[in-house]
């Protein structure tokens, strides 16, 4: 007989909170849960980013044969950018495996499914969707009888803004209208796997991380903000508690997220180091140029640039290089060497006080099995994710405080949570130390349809 | 009767059908609803790979405000 599998996914919840405790008491429940289950730290893909690590989970594929390096991508010889959405995914996901064995499914929104595609069950799409007013769900008219009972869903919140009140508080009714939603899809509709992913604890996390986490460098004790991490841990974990017992009795759980946070100590202006290490020429004086101005293709002196690159959190560089590139001006003779001295000079890149940093730069082929898509020419993460990679200009410094887009607290880490749970008590409990997200797959494959 | 609005006959078969789905799933109040909805959702189905421009900005800007890109 089939197990029932449900997932809670909790977007970038670190093992710090849910294994080692420092949840502010929020996830009493949970953790009772993840006393009694095999615990693994889970181990994110390259790019530890929403946008690829879910569905790199659930496909059980590479970012390279995915062909998704993240949220954006540029064709080769476009400097422009594109967002990739569900129909850039081509390899079936554990939903369509699942269903295709004749087992009914159910999936909340999980990065990136928009656009709805027809599953042997239900849809709901994510925060990649583009408007409520679009169809995001399958069935469609599942997407009415959601809305009659939670009123319109809500897909994501701004959290960068120094508005922190609303902030939170726009937090806490996007995960009650998820909450609400899922509640009625568990009660009401037919599922052996049910995935629920829970964007809100990631922003969140970005929100009000340096209120929470002691190991913050700005870490402040704030009377009402340090309470909201806590809060929302809370609320998720009395929903999971009283549908737990309810309607999740008998069902396997298992809490995962798809990678995990740590503070962020500053952002690195990593075009304005391009240029001033002679790899990026502008037309235009950098010093007139407004601080957290995007680089545009119009301002690049293209003749005399070497590379250029995008922010995030991590940093894709990109070669002019001659035949693949508008203006192209790099040989495919100089292109090794370029690659070898830049990838050194990254390496070597130190912080604002000259202190050591732990920089790792990769070429794609190197991470990965098969490249495909638009993979830029190298990878690039600073001080091990401590410090964001800035695409933008302006800057009086190369060393911000604060992330060029806004407020930010938090970074991503490469470790996240794997936690399995069976009440009937096949599963080892303990801790079995470290699991890449890729393997995910096969372990939800063996618990849904047996073991091979 | 609304001017907006127009009148079509469908089989009464088809018709007991609908009304036996809206009773079972929920959402619609009446078969006039779940036509009108399923109608649109048929005549503005996007099949392309790339979502329309117009959506492709609203995700942009989206993932600009939330640090993404």
């Amino acid at each position: 007989m089939v197990r029932r599998v449900f997932i809670l996914g909790l977007d970038s919840l670190p093992p710090y909170v849910l294994y080692e405790g420092h949840d502010g008491g929020g996830f009493k429940y949970l953790r009772s849960i993840v006393e009694d289950s095999a615990r693994y730290l889970l181990e994110s893909c390259h790019p530890p980013i929403t946008v690829p690590a879910w569905i790199v989970m659930f496909t059980g594929k590479t970012p390279g044969e995915l062909g998704i390096y993240g949220f954006r991508h540029r064709r080769v010889g476009m400097f422009d950018y594109y967002i990739i959405n569900s129909n850039y995914i081509k390899y079936p996901a554990i939903w369509d495996e699942a269903g295709k064995k004749g087992l009914w499914v159910g999936i909340y929104g999980v990065p990136p499914t928009y656009p709805p595609k027809p599953v042997h069950g239900f849809m709901v799409t994510d925060f990649t969707t583009p408007d409520p007013n679009r169809t995001y769900t399958f069935p469609p008219w599942l997407k009415r009888e959601l809305e009659n009972v939670s009123g319109p869903t809500i897909f994501d919140v701004t959290y960068r803004s120094e508005d922190k009140d609303s902030v939170a508080r726009d937090i806490r009714r996007m995960i009650n209208n998820h909450l609400t939603q899922v509640t009625y899809l568990l009660k009401r509709k037919k599922w052996d796997l049910f995935i629920y992913v829970e964007i809100g604890i990631d922003r969140v996390h970005h929100a009000f991380w340096k209120y929470f986490d002691k190991r913050h460098p700005r870490f402040i004790d704030h009377p009402e903000y340090s309470k909201v991490i806590p809060e929302v841990y809370r609320r998720i974990d009395e929903w999971f508690s009283s549908i737990h017992n309810n309607l999740l009795k008998d069902s396997i759980i298992i809490i995962a997220s798809d990678h995990g946070v740590k503070p962020m100590i500053g952002a690195f202006t990593i075009n304005q180091w391009l240029i001033d290490e002679g790899y990026l020429k502008l037309k235009v004086n950098t010093q007139e140029l407004r601080p957290g101005t995007d680089l545009r293709e119009d301002m690049i002196d293209w003749k005399h640039t070497i590379a250029w690159g995008w922010g995030g959190y991590y940093s894709r560089i990109f070669i002019n290089l001659k035949g693949r590139e508008k203006y192209g001006v790099v040989s495919r003779e100089e292109y090794e060497s370029i690659i070898h001295s830049l990838r050194r000079n990254i390496e070597n890149i130190k912080g604002p006080k000259g202190d050591k940093w732990y920089n790792s730069v990769y070429r794609p082929h190197e991470l990965y099995p098969e490249v495909r898509g638009d993979a830029p020419d190298l990878m690039v993460y600073l001080d091990d994710l401590n410090w964001r990679p800035a695409g933008t200009l302006g800057w009086q410094s190369r060393y911000l405080p604060e992330n060029d887009r806004g407020p930010d607290d938090a970074m991503h880490d490469w470790m996240g949570v794997l936690s399995i749970y069976d009440p009937e008590g096949t599963i080892p409990r303990g801790d079995l130390g470290v699991m890449k997200i890729g393997n995910v797959r096969n372990v939800i494959e063996e618990l849904l349809f047996g073991r091979k | 009767m609304d001017k907006d609005k127009v009148q079509i006959s469908i089989s009464k078969e088809l018709y007991d059908k609908a009304l036996k789905f809206i009773k079972e799933q929920g959402g619609f109040n009446s078969v006039e609803e779940l036509v009108e909805f399923l109608l649109r959702e048929v005549l503005t189905e996007e099949e392309h790979v790339e979502l329309s421009k117009e959506d492709e900005e609203k995700i942009k800007e989206r993932l600009r405000a939330l640090g993404y890109i």
